[in-house]
């Protein structure tokens, strides 16, 4: 499958979420799924005191040409993949557009300051018209909450991946994301992982 | 069998850039390897100590960056090839023993690897490490993408041995933290026999004695090596030009900011405007390689971050060759077109140039992004950097704070490096005070306890964790004892390097390695030195007030407490909760007199949320870890802890 | 009663250096501590209205509510404020020899009522050096540990706190004037349906003092930890007397003593504990005899009751003692009433401002004439 093709070159994917969610997972698992078709893949993060609460963001270059740097100019991303959604938004001052595409899990993950009390976490109706407003098209899934029937609230991460497949126009095939799930981890787990990738495209494309 | 290790021709894996340092050194052949944990350079260690068994390789996370230099150094006197890593502020810890060491020269191939945080997305500082290269006279080699990183830290030891000295391979958190393509290169096979010669001539760099003196003559030796490595820089393959013959402006860069020109120049259509000189060898200047690009055009940007280091040495071999090349326009940091703090980006670069060249360049409308700034505002709550979850640091401050209140003082805590630095924020209760380097708590304390004498009344406090106890602080904490200095320094034992990854120190009994090692204990070290020594447990709150309430009655000399609970995160910790914790709506007082939320609005843990519908405090089982603090801060006692089956 | 908070009585008294230390503020909540007399806010707390200020007897005390809801009258009729009888007393034949400051009155009066179950407990001070430390006594005989006088101000009133918060009812405390305030703060602005404090003893004082300088001072001087009793003698005599276990005296001239007297103490116009059910000082000329103010139909009962079974013994007061007596305590008032006139702190009206004392302008002029 070496004549994969991308729609723009290059492509330039954020995923983002709170540290802790498995960002760093997810992004290794996409990229190295790019890799099997010999793209250039870029990884860019910062972690350290992603630990300790605060937003992380893994910025993705895909390219056929050459190698990119490891962050995404302002305003050229052109997908967003959000494990919590208003990190989603929190992405899109730096990085959207208004072609950009926003994929979003529901599940909130609200910061030490709303736990508090101190400050309030918007609807998920208020993060829809938000993210809309700033795209050209938004999904939002209950990847946490379909994982967590799955057995392993992990499995968001995957479901998500699958989501990311269905929507976007990017060269995501899922013998590629088994053949990356096979190096790493156990063959007994990896029936559930697909199980997983097919449940997120299925839950995009109804 | 590790991926690090694979030996198929040209195999290629998508790389953390600290992965492609250690596989880099693999192929090298190195035997050991040493360093301090330090964001973000530790991947290179942990990396190499999985393999460590397989390889051969000796993995050494030392005390600190000077020890760790040392015993590099050592192996490489053994005619061994040795690597040491560290973040920027490492290379600061170790430069005295590295200055005598560029003097006394090396044997077996010796890289140091500085990863540095330009912008410090986890430091405390954006220091440089690069001109401590200029400083000691030796080689500075800087990767720019993905690939020369593994392949420059390979050539490394290589130029280490034929210069016979240290070479510094300096790398960013944009490539260290960051992944890209690499295609992997032979592993050599060296023949090695350690041993350590030294009763050839006196002199002879290989079998004589490595020592800085006679110094004028080491001196002027170590200054031949380096014009070595700079004939050698004039034809590298890692300084490479893209672009027209005579460009417009001709932009030099290193490191990162490499990938940041070449899409900038890319996002403008720039290429035929725009030359790139990329340097890999960044001391010495290759002099006959910059005058070439330099007569070919009038206009000159630097690229660089964070300092404008290569900027003023190419300003000085620009100016001395002005005769022959004429007067150029140089742009920069000097001149404000880039910014002097912070790290670069594609912006950056992109603004700079289209600055300079006249071109224009706008991705975005004012008008989106004043919608989007308008959003972020109302519909994305900040996110404050807060402990975990049954942190055993938040107990701790919690104690300290209040009894600095309760001794009503004016006292105040000395911080140092590690977690428990974030204290001077709101999750630590804004307690810490002062905040600067490895093992500095501990010396300002026994500084303003000794200031009596000019009237100084306060109460002084210093933190430590358990690891920087070892790195720096030990020193400072015997100048205070003997000096009797008045303070109570807090060492807060969770068992590991935290912050960084909980890497292994020298007070556990497991290494880099996985080997079971003599552990050191550090209350035992404290009595030795002659502190009044205390340890406790921090999730006992009331015992650990008292106790260092008592602590601090003392006038004189120095007071040493531990508080000893391990990491929220350890793998032992995480696998269990201690106890299953619940809420008596009943009995929570909640936002009335007598509590005013005290729990979430002040303790904070992340496990306690308030429902304002309601108003009542819960637990969120999924975060909460069980540390069941949080039923002793109660005042209406409506917190219940049960001990988990 | 207005918005009294936290944030008042941290601008306005504590930072003021208003505070005296009596512990009406604390053990209320985790904010407000008190250690080695000093007292500490732990935390901010932001409610707007909380019991800490509405207890606290140096802010916005309206002395004729006070002596409305205690006595029905207005404040400022007598300058001992009001009272069924004056007497004097000392401890009878069923309580033991002790080291009391003068007559034992105050311990045989609480003793008393512990062992025939009028109070459930009582809330006295106890001493270890020079600290005083706040009790819960339950048992008669535990209330002679903390007789005689400590003179540094102590926070006495958060063990109250902590017992009330235990649920103890029928609570005896023994308090000094500003302790006996606060006490009559807290029945008169609490909508509880039970009061829990069932007899309040106060205090004769003139002033008290800082334990933070006091402490130093003297332990340059004297072990604290031998002291049996303090006493300072009445003018002329410039003297505070320290008795210590090893039989020696020592005696420390009140003008280095007078300095640890806290600024606030000048703003109270109380001597007597005027807002207690009975009230006990010193005799002057009459060491081992206390003067006794019944003020309460309970605090009588209590004497009767405790004369009748030999657990004090009362007589008549001199007339020149209560002469005497009467005019310390109507200079003290003038004083004070003075004092808080001049420094904005007496019926201030202005917004944002805030009063220790609040009294009627009749008795006012009375009182400074």
């Amino acid at each position: 499958m070496s004549s994969m093709k991308i729609s723009k070159d290059p492509y330039n994917i954020i995923i983002t979420g709170v540290g802790g969610q498995g960002n760093v997972l997810a992004s290794r698992i996409l990229a190295n799924m790019f890799v099997e078709n010999n793209f250039f893949v870029t990884i860019g993060e910062s972690f350290g005191a992603s630990q300790r609460g605060g937003s992380v963001m893994s910025h993705l270059r895909i390219s056929k040409e050459s190698c990119y740097s490891p962050q995404i100019p302002k305003g050229l991303a052109d997908i967003i993949v959000s494990l919590e959604p208003i990190e989603a938004i929190r992405v899109l001052l730096d990085y959207g557009n208004s072609d950009i595409k926003v994929l979003s899990n529901s599940r909130p993950v609200r910061p030490p300051g709303v736990i508090a009390g101190d400050m309030n976490y918007p609807s998920l109706d208020e993060i829809k018209i938000s993210l809309k407003e700033l795209s050209s098209d938004v999904w939002i899934i209950d990847a946490t909450e379909k994982a967590v029937e799955m057995g392993n609230p992990i499995l968001g991460n995957i479901i998500m991946l699958g989501a990311l497949a269905g929507v976007s126009d990017l060269p995501l095939y899922k013998d590629d994301f088994q053949k990356v799930m096979s190096r790493n981890i156990s063959s007994d787990k990896i029936d559930i992982n697909l199980q997983a990738y097919d449940l997120g495209s299925d839950m995009v494309n109804q | 069998m590790s991926f690090l290790m694979d030996n198929t021709e040209k195999a290629r894996y998508l790389l953390l850039g600290n992965e492609a340092i250690a596989r880099g050194a693999l192929e090298a052949g190195v035997n050991v390897a040493s360093g301090y944990p330090g964001t973000p350079s530790s991947e290179i260690i942990e990396s190499l100590s999985k393999i460590a068994k397989d390889a051969n390789i000796y993995v050494e996370w030392s005390t600190n960056e000077k020890v760790a230099m040392e015993v590099a150094a050592a192996a490489s006197f053994a005619g061994l090839r040795s690597m040491c890593v560290m973040k920027q502020n490492g290379v600061n810890v170790g430069s005295d023993f590295l200055l005598h060491l560029a003097g006394s020269g090396t044997r077996g191939g010796m890289v140091i690897v500085p990863c540095e945080d330009p912008g410090a997305l986890s430091s405390v500082n954006e220091g440089e490490s690069r001109y401590f290269a200029k400083l000691f006279e030796i080689p500075l080699l800087e990767p720019g993408d993905f690939q020369e990183v593994k392949d420059m830290t390979k050539w490394a030891f290589e130029l280490s041995e034929k210069i016979n000295n240290f070479v510094m391979l300096r790398s960013v958190t944009r490539f260290s933290h960051a992944s890209g393509n690499v295609t992997y290169g032979d592993i050599i096979k060296r023949d090695i026999n350690a041993q350590f010669k030294y009763d050839g001539f006196i002199l002879d760099p290989m079998e004589g004695l490595p020592i800085s003196a006679p110094v004028e003559y080491k001196h002027s030796e170590q200054q031949k090596k380096l014009k070595q490595a700079a004939e050698i820089f004039e034809k590298s393959p890692f300084n490479t030009y893209t672009g027209v013959k005579k460009p417009e402006l001709l932009v030099i860069t290193s490191s990162a900011c490499n990938l940041y020109c070449k899409e900038a120049i890319q996002l403008l259509g720039a290429e035929d405007k725009v030359g790139l000189l990329k340097l890999g060898t960044t001391w010495p200047l290759p002099q006959g390689l910059l005058k070439t690009h330099l007569s070919e055009t009038k206009k000159v940007l630097i690229v660089e971050e964070v300092l404008p280091f290569m900027e003023e040495n190419i300003k000085v071999v620009a100016l001395e060759m002005a005769g022959e090349i004429g007067n150029k326009i140089f742009y920069g940091k000097n001149d404000n077109t880039l910014p002097k703090v912070g790290e670069l980006n594609p912006d950056i670069v992109t603004q700079a140039l289209s600055k300079i060249l006249n071109l224009k360049y706008e991705q975005r409308s004012d008008e989106y992004i004043k919608k989007a700034q308008n959003i972020v505002l109302t519909k994305a709550p900040h996110r404050e950097l807060t402990f975990c979850p049954g942190c055993p640091h938040r107990s701790s401050y919690w104690s300290i704070h209040n009894a600095l209140k309760l001794d009503g003082r004016k006292g105040f805590v000395c911080g140092d490096i590690g977690c428990y630095s974030l204290a001077f924020l709101p999750c630590g209760f804004s307690t810490l005070k002062t905040l600067h380097s490895m093992g500095s708590g501990t010396g300002l304390a026994s500084g303003f306890g000794k200031l009596k004498q000019f009237g100084f009344a306060q109460s002084v406090l210093a933190v430590c964790g358990d690891s920087t106890f070892f790195h720096t602080a030990m020193p400072a904490l015997v100048n205070a004892v003997h000096h009797k200095s008045d303070f109570t320094l807090i060492i807060l034992d969770n068992s590991g390097t935290a912050m960084t990854g909980f890497q292994p120190h020298p007070g556990l009994k497991s290494n880099a390695m996985g080997e079971e090692v003599p552990s050191i204990d550090i209350a035992k070290i404290c009595v030795a030195m002659g502190a009044k020594v205390r340890v406790q447990d921090p999730f006992d709150l009331e015992n650990t007030q008292k106790q260092l309430l008592d602590l601090m009655e003392y006038k004189e000399g120095v007071k040493v407490m531990i508080l000893r609970q391990i990491c929220a995160l350890s793998p032992e910790k995480k696998a269990k909760k201690k106890y299953e914790m619940s809420i008596d709506e009943n009995k929570c007082i909640g936002e009335n007199c007598g509590c005013n939320r005290l729990c979430t609005r002040i303790f904070r843990c992340p496990g306690l949320e308030w429902d304002a519908k309601a108003n009542v405090a819960r637990i969120d089982d999924v975060i909460c870890r069980g540390c069941g603090v949080c039923a002793d801060i109660c005042p209406g006692k409506a917190i219940n802890k049960k001990e988990a089956a | 009663m207005g918005f009294l908070g936290p944030n008042e009585l941290t601008e306005n008294v504590i930072q003021k250096n208003l505070c005296i230390g009596c512990g009406a503020c604390m053990n209320l909540c985790p904010y407000f501590r008190s250690y080695r007399c000093k007292t500490a806010m732990l935390f901010p707390c932001t409610v707007s209205e909380g019991r800490c200020a509405s207890f606290c007897p140096k802010i916005e005390v309206d002395l004729d509510y006070l002596s409305k809801q205690y006595f029905g009258n207005l404040f400022g009729a007598s300058s001992l404020g009001h009272n069924i009888s004056i007497m004097i007393s000392q401890k009878g034949k069923k309580i033991k020899n002790h080291t009391f400051q003068a007559g034992g009155t105050v311990s045989a009066l609480i003793s008393f009522a512990l062992k025939k179950k009028y109070i459930s407990s009582a809330i006295l001070t106890d001493r270890e050096g020079l600290l005083p430390i706040p009790r819960i006594i339950t048992k008669d005989e535990d209330v002679f540990k903390c007789a005689s006088t400590k003179y540094a101000a102590a926070p006495t009133l958060s063990a109250l706190n902590t017992a009330i918060g235990k649920g103890h009812s029928q609570i005896g405390v023994v308090g000094t004037p500003c302790q006996t305030t606060a006490i009559a703060q807290m029945r008169t602005t609490q909508s509880t349906n039970k009061d829990p404090v069932g007899m309040v003893i106060g205090l004769f004082c003139t002033w008290a003092l800082d334990y933070t300088q006091l402490e130093p001072f003297i332990s340059q001087q004297i072990e604290t930890n031998k002291i049996l009793k303090f006493d300072i003698l009445p003018p002329p005599a410039e003297i505070m007397e320290i008795y210590t276990t090893d039989g020696k005296k020592h005696e420390i001239s009140l003008d280095k003593i007078r300095k640890f007297i806290p600024a606030t103490c000048s703003y109270c116009a109380d001597m007597t504990s005027e807002f207690s059910d009975i009230s006990v000082g010193v005799l002057e000329g009459y060491p081992d005899k206390n003067t006794l103010i019944i003020r309460s139909e309970k605090g009588k009962m209590l004497v009767d009751e405790a004369e009748k079974e030999g657990y004090i013994i009362v007589d008549e007061i001199p007339e020149k003692s209560l002469e005497h007596l009467k005019t310390a305590a109507r200079q003290k008032r003038k004083r004070a009433l003075l004092k808080a006139k001049e420094d904005g702190l007496l019926n201030a009206t202005e917004d944002g401002k805030f009063s220790c004392i609040k009294l009627n302008s009749l008795s006012i002029e009375k009182i400074t004439a």
